[in-house]
């Protein structure tokens, strides 16, 4: 199996921690798994793009046009990072309005921040919230919803009883969208 | 046993494995993390190791030199800017040589995702005549930290390790050693004044006769160890690419993609080459193309006419590698005809910026804004250094940086050169013990008048906030006392969130600036925001709102005071986004000329 995710966000809302987790479910799913972060100066509220490339994979960037799907924590990183979407073919899932533009991507939009503002889950697991919407939507997506919640005990078992919850909310509201 | 490491992890951990009980060197991205972590795992499995921060790169890679020296196995570790402050040091003991065992981790950052330059590490160990070992994988760069010590070992020399931003902050499933223990052996220093203390010109001279045939022996070890065992799997095609560190990856993924014929031979160790035996293995190749960066460090080592790279222009001279970047090399050295594969288009509209920003509540943006209502643009100069300061750049509250420590000198070099406008210098604390220190005692002892304001926040806030000699040792180092030993009275102001007291604190440094025949210099105790132990109780105390008929939309507050949560709404108001608003109160007063910042 080849697939390679690309996560835009801004710095401060997750990304990183969304690389650990697929790298740590790769692992569980006998999968080879390459990923990059942004540290240091990106991390202060700039624009972040994460990198994880699944099978056999030799550089841990991602190309244009070479990424199975997009997780957006935000609209204008989406936009910001669609060229690295395979044409035609690769998927966007982004926490957005509806007035999200039209684009050649199948795209899964939802509104994570009001949610958040509504107090439905804190704005702090944004990134597992959209992770859930992934397992959702992403019909393509290599793991399956349980191998997320091992990936998320096995980072940090303190909180992943919340994070999981925050997971299974994604996953559901996601469903129910449709 | 397998884990899933990040790249600096894993030489964090190699670096255990290979029995390495001493480390020091100053964070720098994409670095900080391998002193951090080999600090955990000191911690958590009582490895009894030294693992400690140093003020600079040049003090770090002093004290694990000298530890190496002792027949300890050491480290030192920083990015590529800071090996220039170590430099001096590694110049030496380059011709000195060590008993013991040192690996020096230099960091690069092709694309400068975090630094000042793209300067290639690979090429300054080539300068400075020590073996380098490129990894292109976090699981390599765990290898290599162990093939690095024992070559070291067996050949009496520092060597570097060089991992770029792709490598240090990549993460992988590697296969690493399941023991986790470190005998922190007890050094022996062997007095050999001939070598340690050896002094120009024979002594030296003698040092770089060796030196030179050290080198000789190193390149036979690299064709017989790491090059030879490859040239087996060569021969199949017309073209050969000669890779090293993460261009192996890129070049292999695009011949895999693409379908390609090509051989590729990767170069572990960069430098030094075996020149006539690699060249000789080009007799049955058409051309021979060189993938590595960012600098021609391996092509310049080599000639031959089939060679093409950088210095050929066949190659990228500037930014990070991608498999785009391959392709365009291949056409144009005639290999295959231009294809879009790895091209694909960006949206098309304009995207708003998203610069790096400090954090909502950072003292340091009251202190930048304070600095420029007090001394006006058109008649000063704003010289700032580097650290998370550096993003006063938003607010307009910086003319220039250059490098760790640059600007202190840099205020000494305006004030003589500009003398009618007036200097405002700001570094931060971690910046001035790493090498603000000399520059002040310039200043002093030659009158330079211009104002310095020292952030301290008692952190090395950008890298990920590792500890400061002062945080470490408040009894025994502390800012002020250090500026008053340079011989100059220092100014104090603990940090309040309240801006009237910030800018009347800047005003009161310009009256004594105006009849100042000295530098004017001032400490500002500040906190850091995402410092848990000295934020406590200061931020959330304020829910911060517009009141929409006073906001008339002046731009003010995102140009001068720029805080993250601060954006127009619909309606063409501003608004406080309650995600990002850190309720430090700060922005109540001063900020706004309309008043309209209210407390909720």
């Amino acid at each position: 199996m080849k697939y390679q995710i690309v996560i835009a966000g801004i710095g401060g809302q997750g990304a990183v921690f969304l690389v650990k987790v697929l790298s740590i479910a790769s692992a569980l799913a006998n999968q080879k798994c390459l990923g990059t972060e942004n540290h240091g100066m990106s991390q202060r509220g700039g624009s972040v793009s994460c990198y994880v490339k699944i099978g056999d994979f030799y550089a841990p960037a991602i190309d244009e046009g070479q990424a199975d799907l997009l997780i957006a924590l935000e609209a204008n990183e989406a936009l910001r990072n669609i060229q690295y979407l395979k044409t035609r073919e690769g998927t966007i899932i982004v926490n957005a309005t509806k007035e999200f533009p039209k684009l050649a991507y199948t795209t899964f939009t939802i509104d994570a921040f009001s949610k958040a503002k509504a107090k439905e889950f804190p704005i702090e697991a944004l990134n597992v919230y959209m992770l859930g919407t992934c397992i959702a939507q992403d019909t393509h997506f290599p793991f399956s919803l349980t191998q997320i919640e091992q990936a998320i005990t096995q980072m940090n078992p303190k909180v992943a009883e919340k994070n999981i919850a925050v997971l299974h909310l994604g996953v559901n509201d996601s469903r129910s969208h449709v | 046993m397998k884990q899933i490491l990040m790249g600096n992890d894993a030489i964090a951990l190699g670096l255990i494995h290979a029995g390495v009980d001493m480390i020091s060197g100053y964070p720098g991205t994409p670095s900080s993390e391998i002193l951090g972590n080999f600090q955990k795992y000191n911690t958590k499995f009582k490895l009894n190791a030294y693992a400690q921060w140093a003020t600079n790169e040049k003090v770090g890679f002093e004290v694990a030199y000298a530890g190496a020296i002792s027949g300890k196995r050491t480290c030192a570790t920083m990015k590529q800017v800071g090996l220039n402050v170590a430099s001096d040091a590694l110049m030496s003991a380059s011709y000195l040589g060590l008993k013991g065992a040192m690996l020096l981790v230099s960091c690069d950052d092709p694309g400068f995702y975090s630094s000042q330059t793209e300067q290639d590490s690979r090429s300054f160990a080539k300068f400075a005549r020590i073996p380098v070992l490129d990894p292109a994988t976090p699981q390599e760069a765990y290898d290599m930290v162990k093939l690095g010590l024992n070559i070291s070992h067996l050949f009496e020399s520092v060597v570097m390790l060089r991992p770029v931003m792709r490598v240090s902050h990549a993460r992988e499933i590697c296969e690493v050693d399941d023991a986790l223990h470190v005998e922190a052996a007890i050094g022996h220093f062997e007095r050999n004044i001939p070598r340690w203390a050896a002094v120009p010109p024979a002594g030296r001279f003698r040092q770089g006769r060796e030196q030179l045939e050290r080198i000789e022996y190193i390149k036979e070890w690299n064709w017989i160890n790491l090059i030879e065992p490859k040239i087996k799997s060569l021969y199949k095609n017309n073209i050969l690419c000669l890779t090293s560190g993460t261009g192996d990856g890129y070049v292999r993924e695009t011949l895999d993609e693409l379908h390609l014929d090509a051989d590729v031979l990767k170069l572990d160790m960069p430098y030094p080459l075996p020149k006539e035996k690699i060249e000789n293995l080009f007799a049955t190749y058409d051309k021979v193309i060189i993938f590595e960066e960012s600098y021609p460090c391996i092509e310049e080592q080599l000639s031959s006419p089939k060679l093409y790279g950088k210095l050929t222009k066949h190659a990228h001279e500037i930014d990070e590698f991608s498999k785009d970047k391959v392709v365009d090399t291949f056409v144009k050295v005639g290999v295959i005809e231009p294809r879009n594969t790895y091209k694909n288009e960006k949206y098309t509209e304009e995207l708003p910026k998203r610069p790096p920003n400090m954090c909502p509540g950072c003292p340091h943006r009251d202190v930048h804004y304070a600095i420029t209502k007090v001394f006006k643009k058109k008649t000063s100069i704003y010289a700032s250094d580097i650290g998370c300061y550096t993003l006063g750049l938003n607010q307009g509250a910086i003319d220039i940086l250059l490098c760790m420590g640059g600007s202190i000198a840099l205020a000494s070099g305006f004030s003589i050169s500009d003398p009618d406008k007036a200097v405002v210098a700001t570094i931060g604390d971690s910046t001035f013990t790493h090498s603000g220190v000399a520059p002040l005692i310039n200043a002093v002892s030659q009158n330079h008048k211009f104002v310095l304001v020292i952030l301290d926040n008692s952190t090395t806030a950008m890298t990920g906030r590792q500890t400061t000699p002062e945080r470490t040792n408040p009894a025994q180092v502390d800012i002020k006392r250090i500026v008053e030993g340079c011989g100059i009275e220092c100014f104090e102001y603990v940090y309040e969130q309240d801006l009237n007291k910030t800018v009347n604190f800047i005003k009161s440094l310009k009256k004594v600036y105006e009849t100042a025949n000295a530098p004017v210099v001032a400490v500002v105790r500040e906190f850091c925001v995402l410092d848990k132990e000295l934020v406590e109780g200061r931020l959330g105390n304020a829910i911060v709102s517009v009141d929409e008929e006073k906001c008339v939309a002046c731009d003010s507050c995102i140009t001068t005071y720029k805080c993250p949560p601060m954006h127009y709404n619909d309606a063409g108001k501003m608004e406080i986004d309650p995600f990002l608003c850190a309720g430090c109160s700060s922005c109540l007063d001063v900020v706004c000329p309309t008043d309209a910042f209210i407390k909720k």
